[in-house]
This record gives C-alpha cells, structure tokens and sequence, in this order.
C-alpha cells in the first residue's frame, strides 16, 4: 500500500489566515467615508482645485504602492482608501511605481474637481498599479464607500 | 539555471512600457472664449497606435479652445478625454476641416498623431 506524502496539509489552515491577515490589514477599515464627509468638506481656497485620489478596491491589496503628485509623495494607494489635496490650477502628474512606474497627467482649472482612481493589473513579480482619470458620477459612485486616510 | 537567470536579468530590465505613443512638440495659441462649437452627432473611436482607441460619445459639445499648427483644438466638459498608453495623457481633439487629426496634450505641450484621420459627423455652432 501506498501512502500518499502531503507535506503542506497541515499548513493550508495557517496560509489561509496569513492571506486572511494580509487581506485585512491592507484595507482602509478606519476614517470616515467619502459619503460621510462629502457634504461636510469646505470647497477648495480661491484660485485652487481639488483632487480626490482613490482606490476602490481591495484586489492586490498587499500592494500599496506611494503615490506621487508632481514627484513629490502625498499619500499611499490604500485599498478602499482615498485622500484629497487641495492645489493651485495649473498642470499636474500623478503617478505610482511598482516594478513599473505609471503617470496620469491632467489639468486643473480653479474650483475643478477631479477624481484618479488607482487600478491596479497583473505585473511579471508584483501587480502594477496605475491612475486613471474618472467621470465625477461614476467616481463618486465609485468612492462613497472608501475611508479617508489621510491628505 | 543560468537561462532562468538571464530571463529574469533581462525581465527587471524591462520597462514594461510596452504601449507608448509618439507625441510631437507643438505651440498652443489660445482662442478667444465663445469661438466656434459644435457637437457630435455619433459615437466616434480614434486610434493613436497604442492599443487603447480614445472613445468620443455621442452629443457632447466641443468648444474652441485654441489652435496649433497641426489644426483647432477644441475641448469639451461633457466627458474626459484622455490618450492612452502604458501612461495615460488629458487630451484634447485636433481637427482639420471637420476631419480629427490627432490629439493635443495640454499639460505635455505635445501634438499625438490620430492612426487614420477620422471625418466627424458633427453640427456646427449648436448650443451647448
């Protein structure tokens, strides 16, 4: 008789909750919601617009990648998080590195608001995470449930 | 072993931009507000070489918004237009008599040639 030799049987329960722990700690379970707050946040000084940057999923949520405004850091790409920034009009990038680097760049007029939400795709080693410029019915669709972490 | 080696030497090497689009420098002149408009009568795709056609919807209205030399550039506030690679670009349409041209990237300064120039099905001068 053979008998069969598995020798990870025993650690699928423990896998099972590292990734459950990963999963978790990764989202933005804390703060206040964009619906919570929406109506509660004063409009951008004169002569600025305003950016919400978002992610409104928790796919590859180990990955949370800074994201760049100009180069300069101002947040992390949070699964279920967003933060905002208010900036002067003018021309901007937005961008965020893995193994690649991916840029967004995009105008802003004063009082304008724009929404970015961070996608993340399949990478070779790690998922590349990107910007993308959305409609502002479908980003505050898409945002009303994500935490503010921070701006 | 050593082959292994030398695929993922050559993979962290790799930038991974394998969508790009070749952008031309251009100079932007502005219009005066209120200049020519008109809106899109059917949906329109223009290419840009990159794999990721630019989607124009149909009734959206688009206003001068200045000219360089490859033709009128006109905005509009009714959807985002952006050309798309492996980075993503704000945009604006070019047009030459009525046909699109290419895009105009306000914040790169640059002009991005259209695959084929597309004749729009447009209507000048209504109203927004």
């Amino acid at each position: 008789m053979t008998r069969s030799i598995r020798p990870f049987r025993g650690l699928a329960p423990l896998l099972f909750a590292l990734l459950a722990a990963l999963f978790l700690s990764g989202c933005a379970t804390s703060g206040a919601t964009y619906a919570d707050l929406q109506a509660k946040l004063p409009p951008p000084p004169p002569g600025d617009g305003r950016i919400f940057i978002y992610r409104s999923t928790v796919a590859g949520a180990a990955v949370q990648p800074s994201v760049k405004l100009n180069d300069a850091v101002i947040g992390s790409a949070v699964p279920r998080g967003f933060f905002y920034l208010d900036r002067p009009a003018g021309d901007y990038t937005i961008s965020t590195e893995t193994e690649v680097k991916r840029s967004l760049s995009l105008t802003l007029a004063p009082g304008q608001v724009r929404y970015v939400r961070i996608g993340i795709a399949f990478g070779f080693f790690v998922g590349h995470v990107y910007p993308e410029l959305v409609e502002d019915a479908e980003a505050q669709s898409d945002i009303a449930g994500c935490h503010l972490t921070g701006s | 072993m050593r082959g292994l080696a030398l695929v993922l030497l050559i993979m962290s090497g790799c930038a991974f931009d394998v969508s790009y689009v070749t952008r031309v420098p251009t100079t932007f002149e502005p219009a005066a507000p209120n200049g020519p408009n008109w809106v899109l009568q059917q949906p329109q795709s223009i290419g840009v070489g990159s794999g990721f056609p630019t989607r124009l919807r149909q009734g959206t209205h688009w206003q001068r918004a200045g000219t360089i030399p490859q033709g009128d550039v006109f905005r509009t506030g009714d959807q985002i237009v952006t050309v798309e690679a492996s980075n993503t670009f704000e945009a604006m349409v070019v047009l030459r008599d009525n046909t699109l041209v290419g895009f105009y990237l306000p914040v790169e300064h640059s002009f991005v040639a259209a695959t084929e120039p597309v004749k729009l099905p447009i209507q000048q001068g209504a109203q927004p």
